[in-house]
């Protein structure tokens, strides 16, 4: 039975670094090294088809994509100018309309009770057809939470399923606030030649980070009594990471997913978690729910479900965890130089006109300033590892 | 005979000596002023055949003062000795025997068989052991109408009477011979006349007897372990059991000789040993799970005398789970297999216990970096003999050590294990054994889950002798496996999962010779199995984890056997056997009902079924043969050929391709059918240079049915409808076996090759996946080539050095054929299995084992074994695969042990 599947595999997951290094270290012995083999006959190309659509009208993307060799840098290989449409029981047929290349968007609100299917076109006549897709009513997520324990923070929420959704699907979105290490309100106007204050657009102290995690976090509710999913944890925050510098916010995507689907995410996160160590389990051939017409035996990846994604965004603030020590080793180095760059073009052009030094703090003579004290760039521009963008959804 | 250089100016200053010969009795020529009389030996020994037997310190007052020329040796010495009280004898081959105080009688006088009364009864413990090796033995009665008798008897230990097994009783004119059997006893038919029997243990040591065989007759030897020894033929007696046997694929390893082996820890590795067997291979460096002639690796039955080990293993395969202490050999059948053995496919792996010794209390111990062992074995009143041992790990201070220096996050591994052993004689006829033994292991990566696994296992053995021609043993016993985890992570998460196996046997075995020529072997065993597939409970108070449990399964193996060994005639010798068995699976049960002929997949249940308490749900039967025979090309070399068919009843369900602790263990049930397999085998076996070298070649191929692959994203534990996720599988395995074995002289080893293939291919009726579209794929242990060589240089008796190799080619694997992203990272696409593999596996080893001094009347025999594992610190890769490191796939080769591993054990004995 899958259900208690879920709860050993997570616990028997080994830690297998862990033990590894143990080993490892306990008879003197090397372990993991990087390694590129070469691998024949690779299978480029295979379709794959990634979504979760929201049937209550929560914008929602279906990424179309085909896979690509091992060793190739490229990423994503979008399939463009597919015609993508769902088609109800009853005949209705919602377009999807491509976005950006390989992503359709889903924007519609549709009725619950009826059965779908999802048909894919491509631009090259392949027809594919997913199996039949029934929208779940997601339940609520319960609460959304945190606890703060020695290893840092712990994020988790509440959940309960009913008869119709068992089986969940988590995913998420971080956000943070990145801090530079000095916080620099000057800045060199080269056609000015003048050093001048910041206007409130121009800040490079404020910078928001954002990650769409990649975990695949399943649970099945049946095993638990009344279907009650308590304390699921989404994310471990390690003590003192750069996450919680400030200000923190996570968005938690709950979805209900069908029973068929589960064989589908866990052999896409044995696949990619489990693989390798001692005792790894083989590795899997992936499917999906989607054959092409014709040629049902052609491989595609993917399994689409239909669905209501409950959201949930939390805040954490440092001040309310305290004590949370961060530091990054890399800006130890950070100083504010004590030597003055003097009030004259000549001096501040050859100090900031590079872009390499910012003026830092002024100095200050009896006459107002007579000059700066400057301090590398990266120490000071949040904007080299983040984005000064606020977020729309961003509340303070 | 004491021989010295002469230095090169004595020999020049006295280059006028000279010595003429004589046929009839040499003569002796020279001068010889005033030199001492062991150089006057020398000289004369160095010109002449007379070789002198002498005490060297007795000697040294005498000096020579003569001149000689075409003397007599008898004259010169009569006058040498001339007034002292040494006297001089010459015996045969020249030889010369110098005595002080009386005269060495080197012929025995006339009377001196007198102290026998009855020559043929030579039950000679107590007798003068030179008078048995030189008496002549006159056997049975004489009839003109007799050319052949047959002399039989048993075989002791002069030192402790206990029965010697496996002694080798030979002629050396035609080279007949014979085996001493379990209980001490040979037979042995020889044409009527007189003999030189010769007698040898396994030690390599040998004794004669003189014999006029006029009949059949008895004669029991008592033979020295190690003080007779006339050590100018060494017989091995694996290499003449190689040839004379009717099996092949079968060899034994005495626990001396995996001595010799390079350990991997200083530990002697029962399970380790048998690898540098031909045929015989493991997928990874963490496993002792290994694979015979391209089975899995629970196709092989794994015995500690009648009891079954279930898992082989201590901390995940570092360690064989037997103290080498505690047994005798081993021996493993990879065909050939007898009908008393059953219910694996692939192989057959007997050790043998031992017992203890019956003269006085003694042990042995040995102390290594990471574990020690004791044991203590000896005589309990007359009649009982005991062995008692235990061996521990303390692994952990390395571990809290390193806590200190990195971040281990609390990793434990401990585990400990225990034998007893005993034997009591009742009588001559009646022994009683029980053998028991105990495991634990227990091993946690994190401070929250814990692992543990328990070996139960308990026997006795009741042999009988009814008469000389039929002996019984009944035994009994449990075999219990159980495996748990404990998981503290979080109070509400807090679970205990366990699974275990319970196994009742009853077996009864009858040996009976019938004539000279048949040995039949016949009886009964039966296996009860219960089998608790997988429990869950929630474990504290506060947890809220459901408690479910997979059924408790039961069954029931009952087979009956008889084989016969046929020595047709010295040309011909046949073994046949056929073993009957019925698997019988129990209720109560519920299980899912497919419509006939649908696959059994979720989609398809149509209903459940429930049966009662005891009720048969499936039986399953059929017979098993067993036959192979051997032609002597002469008494050098033989061809065997012979096949063997095997049935299996219970499978370890593991999805991933070493035994790991989590695998689970299932019984054959409706839709699960028994594996059963055939082997066909030939081979050329021949002994060369005196027996000393060995070589052997067999070609096999193997057909299986039944096997189970796993479906794509199976699930193994606690899994109520396991048959949805197993795959009906076709095998198929051929290869070809090269070994080359030298077992005496100061340098030893062995070297073999083996070209072997493992072949899968789902049943073409599963219609719930055909793994690679239905074609073959190679096993998981599919490894074409595998050579091992291991070389033993024996500097002196208390020194010698061993260095080993292996080669073999990389295990199967299945490597991503291409990637994609999805859910936010890259991932990997995998499509054929196996269809890749992991670099070839290359090790070299080297070992030293230093004894202390032989004196007799020490407290304690010391010695060091030390050496290096993997010498080149090659890193063999044990898996190679793709992981997401920030979105990013990167590839990485994993092996377990890159680094030269030095080791160190003392060991000793008392």
């Amino acid at each position: 039975m899958l259900i208690e599947e879920n709860l050993i595999s997570g616990r028997i997951k080994m830690k297998r670094h862990g033990f590894i290094f143990a080993l490892l270290v306990l008879f003197t012995m090397g372990c993991r090294e990087p390694f590129e083999p070469e691998i024949e006959n690779q299978e480029a190309g295979v379709l794959v088809v990634e979504g979760y659509l929201d049937s209550e009208g929560l914008k929602s993307e279906l990424k179309l994509s085909v896979t690509t060799n091992v060793s190739d840098t490229v990423k994503f290989a979008p399939v463009k100018r597919a015609i993508i449409s769902l088609i109800s029981e009853g005949g209705s047929i919602f377009p999807l309309v491509e976005d950006k290349e390989g992503v359709y968007y889903f924007e519609q609100n549709i009725d619950e009770n009826q059965e779908y299917k999802l048909e894919i076109l491509l631009a090259n006549g392949e027809k594919y057809v997913s199996g039949i897709l029934k929208p779940i009513i997601t339940p609520q997520i319960q609460e959304a939470g945190y606890v703060r324990d020695e290893q840092g923070i712990e994020v988790f929420v509440n959940t309960q399923g009913d008869e119709n959704a068992d089986d969940f699907l988590w995913t998420f979105e971080e956000t943070w606030i990145f801090l530079p290490r000095f916080k620099v309100t000057y800045i060199y106007k080269p056609e000015l030649r003048d050093v001048v204050p910041m206007k409130e657009e121009e800040r490079i102290d404020l910078c928001y980070t954002s990650e769409v995690n990649s975990d695949i976090l399943l649970e099945t509710s049946s095993r638990f009594e009344e279907q009650v999913v308590f304390r699921k944890t989404i994310t471990e925050i390690p003590e003192g990471d750069e996450r919680l510098m400030e200000r923190y916010s996570i968005l938690i995507s709950q979805k209900a997913i069908p029973q068929e689907s589960l064989e589908f995410w866990e052999t896409l996160k044995k696949n990619t978690d489990d693989i390798g160590s001692i005792f790894s389990p083989l590795p899997s051939v992936i499917g999906g729910n989607f054959k092409l017409e014709g040629n049902p035996d052609k491989p595609v990846i993917g399994f689409v479900s239909l669905g209501i994604v409950r959201q949930e965004r939390i805040y954490i603030d440092r001040m309310d965890i305290l004590p949370w020590d961060y530091n990054d080793p890399e800006f130890d180095d950070c100083f504010i130089s004590p030597d003055t760059v003097f009030l004259n073009p000549a001096q501040l052009q050859a100090a900031f006109a590079s872009g390499a030094l910012l003026p830092a703090r002024s100095v200050p003579g009896p006459m107002g300033p007579i000059g700066y004290y400057s301090t590398p760039r990266r120490c000071a521009d949040c904007t080299l590892y983040a984005d000064r963008k606020r977020p729309e959804f961003w509340e303070d | 005979m004491k021989i010295h250089l002469l230095t090169f100016l004595f020999f020049i200053s006295f280059s006028a000596v000279s010595f003429s010969q004589n046929q009839d009795q040499p003569k002796i020529n020279g001068f010889f002023p005033g030199i001492s009389l062991e150089r006057f030996f020398e000289q004369v020994e160095e010109n002449t055949p007379y070789r002198f037997y002498y005490i060297e310190q007795k000697i040294s007052s005498i000096t020579v003062n003569l001149q000689a020329s075409d003397s007599k040796l008898s004259d010169l010495l009569d006058a040498v000795f001339q007034g002292t009280d040494f006297h001089y004898s010459f015996g045969a081959d020249n030889a010369v025997f110098i005595s002080k105080g009386k005269k060495l009688q080197v012929s025995l006088s006339d009377d001196f068989f007198s102290n026998v009364g009855n020559a043929g009864s030579g039950s000679s413990g107590q007798v003068d052991d030179a008078f048995v090796r030189n008496n002549r033995f006159i056997i049975g009665q004489s009839s003109p109408d007799k050319k052949t008798a047959i002399l039989s008897g048993t075989i002791s230990s002069l030192e402790n009477q206990e029965i010697i097994t496996g002694a080798i009783v030979f002629e050396k004119i035609d080279f007949t011979r014979t085996i001493s059997d379990r209980e001490g006893k040979y037979s042995i038919e020889l044409p009527v006349g007189r003999h030189t029997i010769y007698i040898q243990n396994l030690g390599g040591y040998i004794e004669q007897r003189l014999i006029d065989l006029r009949g059949d007759g008895v004669l029991d030897m008592a033979i020295g372990e190690s003080i007779y020894s006339l050590s100018e033929v060494v017989v091995n007696s694996g290499s003449i059991n190689q040839i004379s046997r009717p099996e092949m694929g079968v060899q034994t390893l005495t626990v001396s000789e995996m001595r010799k082996l390079p350990a991997i820890l200083g530990e002697v590795d029962v399970l380790k040993g048998i690898l540098v067997l031909p045929g015989v291979n493991t997928v990874g460096e963490a496993s002792v799970g290994f694979n015979v002639r391209g089975g899995a690796s629970d196709q092989n039955l794994v015995l500690f005398e009648n009891s079954t080990l279930f898992n082989p293993s201590h901390l995940f395969g570092f360690f064989s789970a037997i103290n080498a202490d505690m047994i005798e050999s081993v021996e493993l059948m990879k065909a050939g297999i007898p009908a008393n053995y059953g219910g694996r496919l692939s192989s057959v792996l007997q050790m043998k216990p031992k017992f203890g010794r019956t003269d006085k209390i003694g042990g042995s111990g040995g102390i290594g970096l990471l574990t020690s062992r004791l044991s203590l074995e000896g005589p309990i009143g007359e009649k009982t003999t005991f062995i008692a041992g235990g061996r521990t790990t303390y692994s952990d201070w390395v571990l809290d050590y390193l806590e200190d220096n990195a971040d281990f996050n609390a990793s434990r591994a401990s585990f400990y294990d225990l034998n007893l052993n005993v034997r009591h004689k009742f009588s001559e006829k009646d022994i009683l054994e029980f053998t028991g033994y105990y495991s634990q292991d227990q091993f946690q990566f994190d401070p929250d889950t814990v692992y543990s696994y328990q070996n139960q296992n308990y026997a006795l053995k009741w042999t009988h002798y009814f008469n000389d021609q039929l002996e019984a043993s009944f035994s009994a016993g449990k075999d219990k496996y159980d495996f748990q985890i404990l998981g503290e992570d979080n109070p509400l998460n807090s679970y205990e999962f366990g699974f275990g196996l319970d196994q009742n046997f009853v077996k009864a075995e009858f040996r009976q010779e019938k004539g000279f020529r048949h040995v039949l072997k016949y009886g009964v065993h039966l296996n009860q199995i219960t089998l608790n597939p997988g429990l869950i409970t929630p474990y504290g108070a506060e947890s809220i984890v459901i408690r479910d449990e997979v059924e408790q399964e039961s069954a029931l193996e009952t087979s009956i056997f008889i084989s016969d060994e046929f020595e047709i005639n010295d040309k011909w010798f046949v073994s046949g056997g056929i073993r009957y068995n019925l698997y019988n699976y129990f209720g109560p049960q519920t299980t899912f009902v497919y419509p006939e002929g649908q696959p059994t997949t979720n989609e398809n249940v149509i209903g459940e079924k429930t049966s009662e308490d005891g009720e048969i749900i499936k039986t399953y039967h059929g017979p098993e043969f067993r036959f192979s025979g051997r032609y002597s090309l002469n008494n050098q070399s033989s061809i065997k050929a012979g096949v063997n068919s095997m049935r299996q009843n219970m499978h370890l369900l593991s999805n991933s391709s070493v035994i790991s602790p989590t695998d689970t263990w299932k019984l054959s049930d409706e839709f699960i059918a028994p594996q059963t397999g055939i082997q066909y085998s030939l081979g050329y076996f021949r002994n060369m240079a005196q027996n000393q070298l060995e070589f052997s070649t067999e070609v096999y191929y193997r057909s299986m049915r039944n096997l189970l692959d796993y479906r794509s994203g199976a699930t193994i534990i606690l899994n109520d409808d396991v048959e949805q996720d197993v795959l009906n599988t076709n095998g198929k395995a051929y290869g070809v076996e090269f070994f080359l074995k030298k077992s005496a002289g100061k340098l030893n080893g062995s070297v073999s090759y083996t070209y072997a293939r493992s072949l899968y291919q789902t049943n073409s009726s599963e219609q719930k996946e055909q793994i690679n579209e239905g074609t073959e794929y190679p096993s998981n242990f599919d490894q074409p080539h595998h050579a091992v060589l291991v070389m033993n240089y024996e500097v002196s008796k208390r020194f010698n050095a061993t260095f080993s190799g292996n080669y073999s080619t990389g295990r199967p694997i299945t490597l991503p054929v291409s990637k994609f992203v999805y859910a936010g990272s890259e991932r990997v696409y995998y499509s054929d299995r196996n269809a890749q593999r992991v670099p070839d596996y290359f090790r070299l080893d080297f070992s030293i084992n230093l004894e202390g001094n032989h004196k007799v009347n020490k407290l304690a025999h010391s010695s060091w074994s030390m050496g290096i594992y993997n010498v080149l610190g090659r890193s063999n890769p044990y898996s190679i695969y793709y992981t997401p490191e920030e979105g990013v796939l990167r590839g990485y080769q994993l092996s377990i042990f890159a680094e030269p591993i030095p080791f160190i054990t003392y060991n000793f004995r008392f």
